[in-house]
């Protein structure tokens, strides 16, 4: 018995020794034009597999729980549920048009952006149950919450407007002209700050009615944006000018620039300090050190759009794709 | 080292059309440019590889020697718009976005529409293996579509102008009536309800297909051989289909890359040589106008059906 044991042990130790090069964390990241999830290893910045869908993912969101990453697969018309430590396919779900998605503070609602179908759709989390879809003419694209989950803020790509959702009532709180081409939306300080595509700046924006109260400029075709863990620093992507800018969290003051060619999109922070940076036209991820400014590159697939890095996660052996 | 086809488009985008929409205030519009400019990309390079290995065979092995052949100019220029300019950009903003929403329309009422990877799951993750069954239900679509252009008189009065040039090359694959063109679009919008077709999944593999679509109107002496022929369409087996005795509603060799479905339906034809080409009962207009002359008059001759006078002879 103690033999067998003994082997076992070994045998157990041998195995988790065959591991270490995913051992430190494995990151997703959603190939829109490619119709696949890379998985990357966190540690030697490779790919080590792919995962394919079905048709058009573009953004991801961790269930309240931990338990499940909902992947969108806008042209599928699906949502994929995946296990967020290895990759692997838990369920998937009939979903239309899902763009964008996130999963209110609270994690009662899951609200889910059709930007092809010009639809804002809210959802019981615990159940996935619809609980109402808004009419959201044209290209709602991007969201984000109020703190205390009572609204959501999408900006109406489309067009020049902005759109608030009383998540309590299930009811449009207002729609107001933001600027040329709103895109990416951060709530920050009792402000929501909209970054404009169609312009070189993010908005402020008062959430009581949408009114600006101010431009920060960033650089042409301000896209996207993402507060770092420590919320001192906010990180705006400049899609025309392909540049990342940095904002003191405090002041909204421009920092720094940094040069990210190739369609900077979505950020990710890792542990170490390190942004993770969607390049979508050019097939890669870079990962930006923020001190000295240089970046590694991670090639992917066609057109990474969403991203989630998991410190923690590391690729099944076997990933059931279907 | 990324897909190059990917790089170019992506250079394509970032230094061209991102800077232009950003000028124009159309920044909305980006994900569709980035579509549009990899099917440029890949539409450019089909161009390109059917030119440099079309003209050699063409020159080497001619069907037919023109003294003139400025009838050929006009194909070109329908190529280029169909490959790489204004067609696959009309196709991206309005075909791709209408079957997005008509999908996510279905899937709202309790119907996702089907995709072969769902009904077969082993599929996902077989790429070439998914694509090659997509091409083939495709094939099979296309060639219903293309014998019923013949079928319909007031379809033939627009597919008649593909059929009119008499000095065919590789370059008249494309040479179509925009109706007829859109009526295609159409047909396989259908065929990508049924079976979900992936929109950009597979780009090299398209790229294979169109070129052997070129391939099979080249003006060229090439035949697959007699088992070749019954595996994959050569000039010889589609000249057939463009001869003279052919042109009508009465046709044989209506396949684009596949035989298989002449073969099964009872429309291969394998006897026939090297014949001319063109559609006699056709004006000629439609044979040696200019681009727009051919599509009025491909129009005209539509509208005609409809109106009952002067329908198209068949």
């Amino acid at each position: 018995m103690r033999v067998t044991r003994t082997i076992g042990l070994a045998l157990s130790l041998f195995l988790l020794g065959a591991l270490p090069a995913f051992a430190s964390g494995l990151a997703f990241i959603i190939n829109s034009g490619g119709a696949s999830i890379s998985l990357v290893d966190m540690s030697s910045l490779k790919e080590v597999r792919r995962v394919p869908v079905l048709r058009e993912p573009h953004h991801l969101a961790l269930s309240p729980d931990g338990k499940s990453l909902l992947v969108g697969d806008t042209v599928g018309n699906e949502m994929l549920f995946l296990d967020p430590v290895t990759a692997a396919l838990q369920r998937r779900m009939p979903v239309a048009d899902p763009y964008q998605l996130g999963f209110s503070p609270n994690g009662r609602f899951l609200v889910v952006n059709g930007l092809a179908r010009n639809q804002v759709d809210v959802y019981d989390a615990a159940t996935m149950q619809l609980l109402k879809r808004f009419p959201a003419a044209t290209m709602p694209s991007h969201l984000d919450f109020a703190p205390d989950s009572s609204r959501v803020f999408v900006s109406l790509q489309g067009t020049d407007s902005m759109l608030a959702i009383d998540l309590n009532k299930l009811a449009v709180q207002w729609t107001a002209k933001i600027g040329k081409t709103p895109a990416g939306v951060l709530w920050h300080d009792g402000h929501v700050l909209v970054a404009d595509m169609g312009t070189d700046y993010v908005a402020v924006v008062d959430p009581a009615d949408g009114h600006v109260t101010g431009r920060i400029h960033t650089g042409k075709g301000a896209h996207n944006l993402f507060i770092a863990p420590d919320r001192k620093i906010i990180w705006v992507n400049n899609r025309a000018g392909g540049t990342t800018t940095s904002l003191d969290a405090a002041t909204l003051a421009p920092l720094r620039s940094y040069a990210i060619p190739g369609g900077p999109d979505d950020i990710a922070f890792a542990p170490d300090g390190k942004l993770w940076i969607t390049r979508r036209w050019a097939e890669k991820v870079a990962v930006l050190d923020p001190a000295s400014g240089d970046y590694q590159t991670i090639e992917v697939g066609r057109s990474p759009h969403g991203l989630f890095l998991n410190p923690k996660g590391s690729v099944a052996p076997s990933i059931a794709t279907r | 080292m990324g897909d190059p086809f990917d790089l170019a488009a992506g250079w394509l985008q970032e230094h061209l059309l991102i800077p232009l929409l950003y000028a124009l205030g159309a920044m909305q519009w980006e994900d569709v440019a980035y579509g549009w400019a990899l099917f440029a990309v890949y539409g450019a390079c089909q161009v390109a590889i059917t030119y440099v290995v079309c003209v050699p065979l063409e020159h080497w092995r001619p069907v037919e020697r023109w003294p003139d052949a400025r009838a050929v100019t006009v194909d070109v220029f329908y190529t280029v718009v169909s490959r790489v300019g204004v067609l696959p950009l009309f196709t991206f903003v309005l075909f791709y976005r209408a079957q997005v929403a008509l999908n996510g329309f279905l899937a709202d009422h309790g119907w996702v529409p089907p995709t072969l990877e769902r009904l077969f799951p082993f599929l996902l993750g077989q790429p070439a293996l998914t694509f090659l069954l997509y091409a083939i239900i495709l094939d099979c679509a296309d060639y219903w579509r293309h014998r019923l252009s013949h079928r319909f008189g007031w379809w033939w009065a627009l597919h008649s102008l593909h059929h009119a040039q008499r000095q065919m090359t590789f370059w008249s694959d494309d040479r179509n009536h925009v109706l007829d063109d859109l009526i295609g679009a159409l047909w396989f919008g259908a065929i990508a309800l049924a079976i979900g077709v992936p929109p950009l999944q597979f780009p090299l593999l398209v790229l294979v297909l169109r070129f052997l679509e070129s391939l099979s109107h080249a003006n060229a002496r090439v035949s697959f051989g007699r088992i070749g022929e019954r595996l994959l369409i050569s000039p010889r087996f589609h000249r057939a289909h463009h001869g003279l005795l052919a042109a009508g509603q009465r046709s044989c060799n209506y396949g684009a890359v596949l035989p298989w479905w002449d073969m099964l339906f009872g429309t291969a034809d394998f006897g026939r040589g090297y014949v001319a080409t063109g559609d006699p009962t056709g004006e000629e207009a439609l044979a040696s106008g200019s681009y727009l002359r051919q599509q009025w008059a491909g129009l005209r001759r539509f509208a005609a059906t409809f109106a009952g006078a002067a329908s198209p002879r068949t």
